[in-house]
């Protein structure tokens, strides 16, 4: 007996302590919301390496030409990346068997798929879909704080992440029409670089998306860590059209509004896809062709809680809206954003309403 | 009775959840004893062995193993016992000779440099050394059994402690080990025999414990349980004469045999012959091992409101 | 003690057999990709196997993400299952306790000897995939391509041999978890094959945890948690977090289950 106790006492520790170091409390901090904000904008640019885990409750319908997308919001996805400067970085997806690296150098991005073992390389699209850099912490946060002013933040208690203690600061949207409830960024007390991000949906508990850092450092990654010269034996392809986003953008013959629900359009989308609002509030429109455009109508049909009618096919997962117009057999317009429902029904009649037809090219 | 204790136990007791197995065992063995453990199967005496080696733990009660408490001792008892529980064991793929070896090298004491010899003579002992080197696998069972007396022997024990060491044997087998056990008896080494075979307790022991049901209903000098009984065993065909003649002290009698009460055979013959009684044979009798063993167990039954 | 436990599994024809049919499977595998010349889909399939066609010197490696997963931790199973209880079973083990064997020092051998079969296994493993390899797969391209890190850089020959060391170091590394929990319940169960049973039942079952998202909590302590990350050694630069866990972790079901099997066989009564 006296034998099973010490066996009992010790497993007991080492679950403890295995539970324990994730359950560290969090120093608390007496700096203002207005402070962190300022600390946080000011280091956008800062630089910094990391190791990073993103987790989704979206559950995505799952199509071609958008499943990795799915992936990315549904599931958990591990990274390493290493952030020279905005024009400098590496973020590295962490696969089971092997992994997939994007490498940008100025305003090109290399992606390196070990599994195919294959190399290619892309200009950065005006308009592209989400990728996993992306999803980093501090991308994500500063893309969440466009428009966000000083009313629109609070305090909220420090977490510990990765490691630090790190001060937490809460965005609520500026705009009604976001469908997002509220943001939550922690950031590194030494640097201002955002540790953690969560983003909950309207009226939901637990976070819709979660990413953080695990491991950090905000030392300046050297130029080795954020370079890639492809093995010997490997050619380096280039992709003219990056994603399905990118080729509607390139190719199809229709301008979309400058305004729809009463959000403007981003200056950067000046073609066939048109991204409206910015921050917490943001909306793209992509014109889809009927071949594209019926499976993906079929994909979102099956999705729990989708809202169907002959011209219209519309879901809701967590803060994200999608809308697709168009009968089956027809193209039509995909709207995706943060909006709230009725603001993305309003600006589907506005699409519809005002997009212009360039005619054949 | 001077000798030096080899195991004493007092109040020895196992129990197996709400079986008793042992008893309160109370086991006197002295140096250079042959002890015989006589019991039934399922009398306990396998679990009494396995508790005297450190295999079971007792629910409560001492125990001491040439001179020192087990099973905390071990470690110092241990080396000096060579010992057999429920039949040898062996690893089937290996030949008897590394199967020796294994067992040798596991423990202390086992010196590499004569392990060779020592097992050698260990064989010898015990009519293995001819034996080749297939697998034990295709031993035989009563070489299965020589190879566990062999692997008992192995380091010249002080304590024998063997457990129905004569099964699988043949009529031969079991008449030399008989004489390998009194050699080494002979020469010293204490020797601890359970079987629940009367005959051949009864053949080797000097001293005999019988357990019966877990309790030790009998412990005694095997001479002292066969003394002469005072009476003396007539056979004669005149059956009849001897009555009339020994009115008043013949016991008990058949067709062709009396048992007197007597103290002195030889003075009885004469007497007969005087008389012309034809004696057939003539002999003080002495109880056998089996009527006292009958006679203890039925007493312990009594003792416990069993068979009246 | 601990020399002769080894002696007795060198000695067992068994042993090597297991180790014939552990093998076999990689051996299988490497003539049909080498015949048929079709390797698996990019991203399915164990890992490094869709490189072997184009690298036979990943082969190894390959190899070990075959056994990985269920073959080598099903022999480990085994071997372990059969220390105490099959010691028991065949009546060897009341005469090594009289020989006398300490009950402990008898524990901590029988895990080094499990541990002693892992090293063999996994050797024999990785020589013949790395024979396999160099005759039969991807020989003609080698020289064009070479050895690249998962992580798309270029690796010199010292550099991919050290790391496939490592990486054969940390599998069996991984099979201490196994083979402490075998060990223990080889000293509850009556026989191997329950003990046996009862391993691989664990591992099953947290291979089954891992996937599901409702058992989170426990991921940090399911043994089965790590075992891919060798794949991790390869990436560049090495990323140690997942294998350093995957060690401590290992090392922590080892005292937890050595010291279970320790409070449990001490005071055990030894009956067969």
């Amino acid at each position: 007996m006296r034998r099973w106790s010490v066996v009992v006492a010790g497993t007991l520790l080492l679950v403890a302590a295995i539970a324990g170091v994730h359950r560290l409390p969090a120093a608390e901090s007496d700096v203002g919301a207005a402070e962190l904000l300022r600390q946080v904008r000011g280091a956008e640019d800062h630089s910094w390496s990391g190791y990073i885990e993103t987790e989704g409750a979206l559950q995505l319908p799952d199509t071609d030409g958008f499943s990795d997308v799915g992936a990315l919001f549904g599931e958990r996805t591990t990274m390493r990346a290493w952030w020279h400067d905005g024009q400098h970085w590496r973020v590295a997806q962490l696969l089971l068997a092997g992994e997939t690296d994007l490498i940008h150098r100025g305003d090109t991005t290399l992606r390196w798929d070990y599994e195919r073992f294959d190399a290619t390389l892309s200009r950065d699209p005006a308009i592209r879909l989400p990728r996993t850099a992306d999803l980093v912490p501090p991308v994500l946060a500063a893309r969440l704080l466009r428009g966000v002013d000083v009313d629109d933040v609070e305090r909220i208690p420090a977490k510990r992440t990765a490691g630090v203690s790190a001060p937490g600061l809460r965005l609520v949207p500026p705009s009604d029409l976001s469908s997002i409830d509220h943001a939550d960024v922690w950031l590194d007390p030494g640097s201002g670089v955002p540790l953690r991000v969560e983003v909950h949906a309207d009226g939901a508990d637990s976070p819709a998306f979660t990413s953080q850092f695990r491991e950090f450092s905000s030392a300046r990654p050297s130029t080795d860590e954020v370079s890639f010269e492809p093995p010997p034996g490997v050619e380096v392809g280039f992709d003219d059209v990056l994603d399905i986003a990118d080729a509607a953008n390139q190719y199809a013959s229709v301008r979309p509004p400058d305004r729809v629900a009463g959000l403007e359009r981003a200056a950067s989308s000046d073609q066939a896809v048109g991204v409206y609002g910015r921050g917490m509030t943001e909306m793209i429109a992509i014109p889809i062709r009927d071949r594209e455009a019926d499976p993906l109508r079929e994909q979102l049909a099956q999705t729990a809680g989708v809202d169907r009618s002959a011209e219209r096919t519309a879901v809701s997962v967590g803060p994200l809206g999608v809308v697709l117009t168009g009968a089956a057999g027809e193209g039509g317009w995909l709207l995706a954003g943060t909006l709230t429902r009725e603001a993305l029904d309003r600006a589907a009649d506005d699409v519809l309403a005002d997009s212009v037809f360039l005619g054949d090219r | 009775m001077t000798r030096e204790s080899v195991i004493a136990t007092a109040g020895l007791t196992k129990r197996f959840g709400r079986i008793t197995a042992v008893d309160s065992v109370d086991l006197d063995v002295r140096e250079g004893d042959v002890y015989g453990f006589l019991g039934a199967n399922g009398s306990g005496k396998t679990t009494t062995v396995r508790m005297l080696l450190g295999l079971v733990l007792a629910t409560s009660g001492q125990m001491e193993v040439l001179g020192q408490p087990m099973p905390s001792n071990w470690r110092d008892v241990l080396p000096r016992v060579g010992a057999m529980v429920e039949g040898s064991a062996a690893y089937p793929h290996l030949s008897g000779r590394r199967n020796l070896a294994l067992i040798d090298a596991a423990g202390p004491g086992g010196q590499r440099a004569d392990r060779k010899s020592r097992i050698a003579e260990a064989l010898e002992r015990v009519g293995l050394l001819a034996v080749d080197d297939r697998p034990v696998r295709a031993y035989s069972l009563g070489m299965r059994q020589r190879l566990g007396l062999a692997g008992a022997l192995l380091r010249r024990p002080r304590l024998l402690v063997l457990d129905e060491p004569t099964n699988g044997l043949d009529p031969q087998g079991i008449q030399e080990i008989r004489k390998l056990l009194l050699d080494l008896n002979r020469t010293g080494t204490t020797v601890f025999l359970s079987s629940h075979l009367l005959t051949e307790i009864e053949q080797m022991c000097s001293r005999v414990g019988v357990l019966e049901r877990g309790r030790l209903v009998l412990q005694a000098e095997l001479a002292d349980l066969r003394r002469a009984t005072g009476r003396v065993e007539v056979r004669t065909p005149d059956v009849d004469l001897v009555r009339t003649l020994l009115d008043g002290v013949v016991e008990e009698y058949d067709a062709t045999r009396l048992l007197v009460r007597e103290s002195d055979p030889a003075g009885l013959n004469a007497r007969l012959v005087r008389a012309g009684v034809r004696v057939t044979a003539l002999a003080a009798e002495q109880r056998s091992l089996e009527d006292v063993v009958l006679e203890a167990a039925a007493a312990s039954g009594d003792r416990f409101g069993g068979i009246p | 003690m601990i020399r002769v436990e080894l002696v007795k599994l060198v000695r067992n024809r068994r042993t090597w057999t297991t180790i014939a049919v552990i093998d076999a499977l990689p051996v299988l595998v490497a003539v049909l990709l080498a015949v048929t010349d079709i390797g698996p889909r990019p991203g399915t399939g164990p890992a490094f196997l869709s490189a072997v066609l184009a690298d036979g010197t990943l082969f190894p490696l390959a190899a070990l993400g075959i056994v990985l997963p269920l073959f080598l931790p099903l022999a480990v199973a085994i071997t372990a299952g059969e220390a105490i209880a099959g010691e028991a079973q065949q009546g060897t083990l009341r005469y090594l306790l009289i020989r006398p064997v300490g009950r402990t020092r008898l524990l901590v051998a029988k895990l080094v000897s499990i541990m002693a079969f892992v090293v063999l296994a996994v050797l024999v493993v990785a020589a013949t995939a790395y024979l396999l390899g160099a005759l039969l797969l991807g020989n003609e391209s080698v020289s064009a391509t070479g050895p690249a890190s998962v992580s798309g850089s270029a690796m010199s020959t010292p550099e991919l041999v050290g790391r496939t060391l490592l990486a054969l170091g940390y599998a069996m590394l991984c099979m201490l978890g196994v083979a402490a929990v075998g060990l223990f319940l080889s000293t509850i169960a009556r026989s191997p094959l329950g003990a046996a049973l009862g391993t691989m039942a664990l591992l099953v079952a947290s291979t089954l945890l891992l996937t599901l998202d409702a058992a989170d909590v426990l991921r940090a302590y399911l043994p089965t948690r790590y075992w891919l990350a060798f794949v991790d050694l390869f990436r560049d630069p090495i990323l140690w977090r997942d294998v350093l866990r995957g060690v401590l972790l290992q090392l922590a079901y080892v005292v937890v289950f050595l010291g279970a099997a320790w409070a449990n066989f001490m005071t055990k009564d030894v009956t067969d």
